[in-house]
């Protein structure tokens, strides 16, 4: 082992946030809202909390006012079950939806700018999969919004909120392992890349909220971050993962780059075309058209780019197909959307007013994560769950999403359901016992883990393996899967750990040594990535966004959420979690709509 | 693909253990609509995975990735080399590190650092206006809005501190001022004095010497500038 590895400081806190975006310090700013004294820790990857991928989030948040004369909160209840495939859980959506509007008034108290109308009301937008009366009535105008930088606002406000409540921040740090007391997590062990030093933080509560996967696939929306650190560290730790194989493609990625084009540009009245300059949309979703929820969308601009009627991109030498936004006004192009509109001038090199914009379909989200109850707690097994350890946004699953996310329902979840962790990781707080002493062998993982990384020689180029893991989990692992390329990308996963034992890693420091974190990064997307390829194997129907050429249809028999666990890099050991029908059960007024249905739009 | 262009770029690097500093020259051959950060991704990937720089969202919604490219502060995220050979006339590119904060690797600066300026100016709702009763949102009209939200995009990127005039000790900064200023208009925000306090300190607008700098190189082409006057003149309604 190398002697320079070892802990260099203690620090003692009531709650460590692993992950400062949107999830955690929503999190972080309740329980001070509720206990100023509390002493809180959010260590965050970037260099500031601002910096996180909450902050690309465009279109909108999703929340009925109770009062609205239109809407209902119970439409958008339906409307998301629905859009997951039936596969969300149904306490859960209750839960989320009838908060949704005290968030929003919560937010624009504490200084998000929210758009408003002539009125000085919010004003609000529609998203795909979102209707009124149980799908028979027309779309739903449902989401508020800042302009297009809906995930700004949040990120900016709860971040603000976090530096006025005194968060301590510790940035530019990633947290290699996890701290426990028999089965109790009391903290992590923190690398602090500018220092290149380890820290042991103690805490009485600890949330993990490191955000997505998204870099496990060549073409994404999510930034550099995303490399499901969260979800590899709880892995490591033994403790299963839910749901991998639900990776959600936005369908209109810039092509190129894979930058998000938010589905409000189809809001707005913007539509899709092939290269005969069809609006194919309607053929696959004869009433929603443009505005089927993701997976659809998706999958139906691969059907024809397969079937020949996709575009090439010459610069990238990618097949596309055109996004329409030319017949929008220019203020919709100016003032409503004007962030998205000129991604398309700066990375594209074309005007969206004169021309049609070349999209594809880029992974944005995961629906998965570590999964916990509808408060947040970690869970190990179906009815037990971690004490001290809790998991919030999209590196958790509640599950709000289950197989298929609505756009605008993921800042409301990962807002909403951070208040709720906040409330409960303060409820633990009253009664929890402080950790005591740093247990025998806590931060040898760590170490274990960067010697190998410092002392393997080789011949292994780091980015070369990343980068063909990233293609090969795209073309096997991507929107359409079946048997044989899910165990060839099985097989091959497996090779690319192997591999990866054989990275010589070019200098030695410990300080700000971003090969070496390019390195653990490495780690966590391998380990994540050979979980999303054995759920999708495992799971022999195609639900939501898991597709399987194979098994083309839903089937009962699948109706669960996948809890996995590996203990060996490939052995992977799958367990179910049933899918909560609590308003189903419940019997009320409209409770028929909350049943196993077909998925039409 | 499209066209290849060979570039050179002259990175000034530093090595904190050895506390030395050196410009490294890199050549390599791009296509035009590569940003540069995928061509720093290729140094690391094809030369030199030593090469240290940071970058998060690379759409330039973050604001992670400002380095000074020819003399000029910007987000290598949002240059695209054919842009890039455009706009400088030339294929021989120049990158340091922003001076806004001490140089922690090659081009990684101390963000957190820069960032305490910032903390100064309070980024967020000091004292909160009473929310209306039942309910209901605060009613605030567009044009009320239309006078500061191009304002609330700056994403603290500190490319306009980079390139401000006045000392980097005494003022803190047009990005800062900016964020205080934004609360002076919002309607929300009940702490004017406080923020007063804050525009009109020894470290506030009165160091700006209106040389627009912050304005001109933007990558958000937000008239910060513009914002600061406002600012100086006590404009707010």
């Amino acid at each position: 082992m190398n002697s320079r590895l070892r802990i260099n400081a203690i620090r003692r806190c009531d709650a460590l946030i692993i992950g400062a975006g949107g999830a955690g310090l929503r999190t972080a700013v309740d329980i001070l809202a509720g206990k100023p004294d509390t002493t809180i820790i959010a260590v965050t990857k970037v260099s500031s909390p601002q910096k996180s991928h909450t902050t690309t989030a465009q279109g909108g948040f999703a929340a009925v006012n109770p009062k609205d004369p239109i809407d209902k909160p119970v439409y958008h209840m339906f409307d998301t079950w629905k859009g997951s495939d039936c596969s969300s859980d149904q306490n859960v959506i209750k839960k989320i939806v009838e908060a949704a509007w005290e968030q929003t008034l919560w937010l624009d108290n504490h200084g998000l700018h929210f758009t408003r109308n002539e009125e000085g009301r919010f004003s609000k937008r529609t998203f795909g999969g979102h209707t009124l009366e149980f799908g028979e009535g027309p779309s739903a105008f449902r989401a508020v919004f800042e302009a297009d930088r809906t995930g700004k606002g949040i990120m900016d406000t709860v971040w603000g909120e976090s530096l006025k409540r005194n968060v301590s921040f510790i940035n530019q740090s990633i947290a290699t392992e996890l701290i426990f007391k028999g089965e109790r997590c009391i903290g992590a062990i923190i690398f602090e890349e500018a220092k290149g030093e380890f820290t042991a933080v103690f805490a009485k509560a600890t949330v993990i909220s490191t955000g997505g996967l998204g870099q496990v696939y060549k073409i994404t929306t999510n930034c550099r971050q995303n490399t499901g650190d969260g979800l590899a560290l709880v892995l490591r730790e033994g403790l299963p993962v839910m749901d991998l194989e639900a990776v959600q493609f936005h369908p209109t990625g810039i092509v190129g780059p894979g930058i998000l084009a938010s589905e409000a540009l189809r809001g707005e009245g913007g539509f899709l075309l092939n290269k005969d300059m069809e609006r194919f949309m309607e053929r696959y979703a004869p009433k929603m058209k443009d505005l089927a929820p993701r997976d659809m969308v998706s999958r139906s601009i691969e059907t024809e780019i397969r079937e020949g009627r996709g575009v090439i991109n010459s610069d990238f030498n990618l097949p596309h197909v055109w996004l329409d936004i030319r017949h929008l006004s220019d203020y919709v192009h100016d003032v409503k959307l004007p962030e998205v509109t000129g991604f398309f001038k700066k990375f594209a090199g074309i005007d969206p007013k004169k021309e049609l914009c070349p999209v594809r379909p880029t992974v944005h989200y995961h629906m998965g994560g570590v999964p916990t109850n509808e408060f947040g707690e970690a869970q190990k097994s179906v009815d037990q769950i971690v004490p001290g350890l809790y998991a919030v946004g999209e590196s958790a699953s509640a599950s709000f999403q289950g197989f298929n996310r609505l756009g605008t329902n993921s800042l409301l979840e990962l807002f909403t359901m951070g208040k709720f962790v906040g409330d409960r990781v303060s409820e633990y707080l009253g009664d929890a016992d402080e950790p005591g002493d740093l247990p025998k062998g806590a931060g040898e993982k760590s170490f274990a883990l960067f010697s190998r990384y410092f002392e393997s020689k080789g011949g292994e180029n780091l980015w070369k393996i990343r980068e063909t893991m990233r293609e090969l989990m795209t073309e096997k692992v991507g929107v359409f899967r079946n048997e044989k390329d899910l165990n060839e990308a099985i097989n091959q996963l497996i090779e690319f750990k192997e591999k990866s034992s054989h990275i010589k890693l070019s200098g030695s420091s410990l300080i700000m040594n971003q090969e070496l974190v390019d390195r653990w990064e490495l780690d966590n997307l391998l380990d994540v990535a050979i979980v999303i390829a054995h759920g999708a194997k495992d799971r022999k129907e195609s639900r939501g966004a898991h597709t399987r050429e194979d098994y083309p249809e839903r089937k009962d028999e699948y109706n669960y959420h996948t809890l996995a666990s590996m203990v060996e890099y490939g052995k992977v050991t799958l367990d179910k979690r049933p899918i909560d029908m609590s308003i189903f059960e419940e019997k009320s007024k409209d409770y028929k709509h909350f049943d196993f249905m077909a998925r039409k739009y | 693909m499209g066209k290849l262009h060979s570039l050179t770029l002259k990175i000034h690097r530093y090595d904190p253990e050895q506390k030395k500093s050196w410009v490294q020259e890199y050549k390599i051959d791009v296509g035009g609509m590569l940003r540069f950060t995928d061509v720093l991704r290729k140094i690391n990937q094809e030369q030199d995975p030593g090469l240290a720089w940071i970058s998060s969202c690379e759409h330039a919604q973050c604001g992670s990735c400002g380095v000074v490219v020819n003399g000029k502060p910007l987000l290598m995220c949002e240059l695209l080399v054919q842009n890039a050979i455009r706009q400088f006339k030339t294929t021989t590119f120049s990158l340091k590190p922003l001076t806004i904060a001490p140089v922690l690797r090659d081009l990684i600066v101390d963000l957190p650092q820069a960032y305490k300026r910032v903390h100064k100016a309070k980024p967020y709702i000091i004292e909160p206006a009473e929310t209306p009763p039942e309910g209901d949102e605060l009613r605030i009209p567009p044009r009320v809005m239309e006078r500061y939200v191009e304002a609330t995009r700056c994403i603290n990127c500190f490319c306009c501190a980079e390139a401000c005039i006045s000392s980097h000790r005494h003022f803190l900064g047009p990005n800062a001022m900016m964020a205080n200023i934004v609360r002076l208009f919002d309607p929300k925000e009940k702490a004017k004095k406080e923020r007063l306090d804050i525009l009109y300190g020894d470290d506030g607008v009165a160091r700006c010497h209106t040389s627009e700098a912050c304005s001109f190189v933007c990558p958000k082409e937000i008239d910060v500038a513009h914002f600061i006057a406002l600012g100086k003149e006590a404009k707010f309604s």
